[in-house]
């Protein structure tokens, strides 16, 4: 049997299989080296670079809700120097694509960041977080606003040569519009969807579970949004889009694959397993063997619909 | 090194007032695990998505009929997760990540006695802690506070294996009426060198802590927190901690720089 090609260009990044982990679920990958290869990957994001370190929300951040948990940990990160000078020596070792999540609470913050990854070597692309719902400024506030995503995409896009990612929010009216501004101001690839602003009621204490009020639902609860999201989007924009919300296993990831997606992010299930994005690539091997398909890329986008079906 | 490995409940003892005992044989994790240590503990298939952190209570050898390799994990029905795992009978499959985190500290200087903290099911690790305190040649004591007779888990098996045990719960169905806070200064004003091992609710661990703190006397406290994944990525189980240095404090992860923590390195 020949062995299927799972290989995918999102834009002007090559990954060797179209399955990346995603940002704020797989620490600076590091973590994971007990339990899987990095290599078995298609790409690694990490955690949300700010220019300085950032010390995060208070505690309660998170909570398990029906098939699914809210969290708001308020981008906690060890800031953009530290990952350079720390994490990224040692992740270069492993042959794996490493994009930089970067975030700001102004323009000028998220140029400086995009800027110092892009001097870094062994970076292989920049997603920019525009969708974070658990920060006072920054995150949302662009990437729910066309004028100021514009602004941020573009600027950002002047500051790298390294391929761009726009990772948009969920929390809007029409979520194609925000992809349009993000395909004209140059992003390579849009990525989509982060989370869901929601909240959590403690009825006992009659507060809010979580410190921060709301927080950002993920998990499978999101992934029949997210597949529709990644279905509007790919059919409204001509750069790649990488799909995300709720892929447990390599059948959640078709269902993006199928409506759209070029590439996968694997979120909330590492947390439950931390192999699963191995788990998915395997499984997206396995589905395309026993179909006779020879590439992942001849799925993308071929969901058929209404009479299309049926023929 | 954690390692996240399929087992299968052995035993699933149920001890009264909705606290449970479960068992599963897992030889490596069982060899290198140390008191205060945890597991990511997942059922296959279940409705619940995230797994539920648990210390370690038994070490091999801490509870005399346990099958060698296998790790026992002490447990109160609070909510979905555990209610489910507590319908769980022989054989049926488990996901046990672990051991994780950091444990006690069992260097205990000679003459140093070893006092044990617990506010009920605040108890779980300390059976492994007595049992890893009593292989270096000392009994701990303890003082074993909850809100009511029944919430004392283990107690007769704390009363066999500790040096002394002072009982003190709200509704003075058992020892003495009130806190653990009362027992504790009182054993302390007579008691010479004496480190303490707290485990149990927040407001507890801080006065204990607080007691701990005006005595001089080194305490480690054991924390609960709410987890995503228990290997330190989700950031969902921080704690407020001096670890910075001075000024502002920092949040650090319960999962990765605890579970145990040096009492005076947290915020309270």
């Amino acid at each position: 049997m020949v062995t299927p090609d799972l290989s995918v260009a999102v834009g002007p990044l090559r990954l060797k299989n179209p399955v990346l982990t995603a940002s704020g679920t797989f620490g600076y990958g590091l973590e994971f080296l007990p339990f899987l290869d990095l290599a078995d990957l298609g790409g690694i994001v990490v955690k949300g670079l700010s220019p300085r370190p950032r010390r995060g929300n208070p505690p309660e951040r998170i909570v398990e809700t029906p098939a699914g948990m809210l969290n708001a940990i308020g981008l906690q990160n060890v800031g953009v120097d530290a990952f350079v000078a720390e994490k990224l020596p040692a992740l270069r070792k492993h042959d794996v694509a490493v994009v930089a999540n970067v975030f700001g609470e102004t323009v000028a913050e998220y140029v400086e960041v995009c800027e110092k990854l892009d001097s870094a070597a062994g970076l292989s692309a920049i997603e920019l977080n525009v969708s974070c719902p658990n920060v006072e400024s920054g995150g949302m506030a662009f990437g729910s606003d066309p004028a100021a995503l514009a602004r941020v995409t573009r600027a950002c896009r002047d500051a790298t040569r390294l391929p761009l990612i726009v990772k948009l929010s969920p929390n809007v009216t029409d979520i194609r519009e925000t992809a349009r501004v993000a395909e004209a101001e140059g992003s390579d690839a849009v990525s989509l969807v982060n989370t869901y602003v929601g909240m959590a009621v403690d009825v006992d204490r009659r507060r809010p579970v979580l410190a921060n009020v709301s927080g950002g639902l993920s998990g499978p609860a999101i992934r029949p949004l997210a597949v529709w999201a990644t279905w509007q989007v790919s059919r409204a924009v001509k750069i790649p889009v990488i799909g995300m919300g709720g892929i447990m296993a390599a059948r959640d990831a078709l269902e993006f694959i199928l409506a759209g997606a070029t590439a996968v992010q694997v979120g909330t299930a590492n947390f439950i397993h931390p192999d699963a994005a191995v788990g998915v690539a395997r499984g997206l091997a396995a589905y395309l063997s026993e179909h006779g398909i020879g590439t992942v890329r001849e799925l993308v986008g071929t969901l058929r619909t209404g009479r299309e079906a049926e023929r | 090194m954690p390692q996240d490995l399929p087992a299968a409940v052995a035993r699933n003892l149920d001890l009264g007032h909705g606290h449970f005992l479960l068992e599963f044989f897992a030889p490596q994790a069982a060899a290198e695990m140390v008191p205060g240590q945890f597991f990511m503990i997942g059922i296959p298939g279940a409705e619940v998505l995230l797994r539920r952190p648990f210390s370690v209570c038994g070490l091999p050898g801490t509870f005399a009929d346990a099958p060698e390799g296998s790790v026992q994990v002490l447990y109160k029905v609070v909510g979905r997760g555990t209610a489910l795992l507590s319908s769980l009978r022989p054989g049926a499959p488990l996901t046990a990540l672990g051991p994780l985190g950091r444990g006690f500290d069992l260097e205990v200087a000679s003459g140093v006695r070893p006092l044990l903290v617990a506010g009920g099911i605040g108890s779980a690790p300390f059976p492994a802690l007595a049992a890893g305190l009593a292989a270096r040649g000392t009994r701990p004591a303890l003082v074993y506070g909850a809100r009511s007779a029944g919430d004392l888990p283990l107690l007769d098996w704390f009363r066999e294996r500790c040096d002394a045990v002072t009982v003190a719960t709200e509704d003075g169905s058992l020892g003495r009426r009130g806190l653990v806070t009362e027992p504790l200064e009182d054993l302390l004003a007579g008691a010479g060198a004496t480190r303490i091992y707290g485990c149990g609710p927040s407001p507890m661990l801080r006065a204990v802590a607080a007691i701990a703190r005006s005595r001089g006397i080194p305490c480690e406290v054991s924390l609960e927190a709410h987890m995503a994944c228990g290997f330190g990525v989700c950031l969902g189980c921080v704690v407020a901690t001096h670890a910075g240095g001075g000024g502002k404090p920092v949040y650090e992860r319960v999962c990765v720089e605890g579970p145990v923590m040096p009492a005076e390195r947290i915020a309270w």
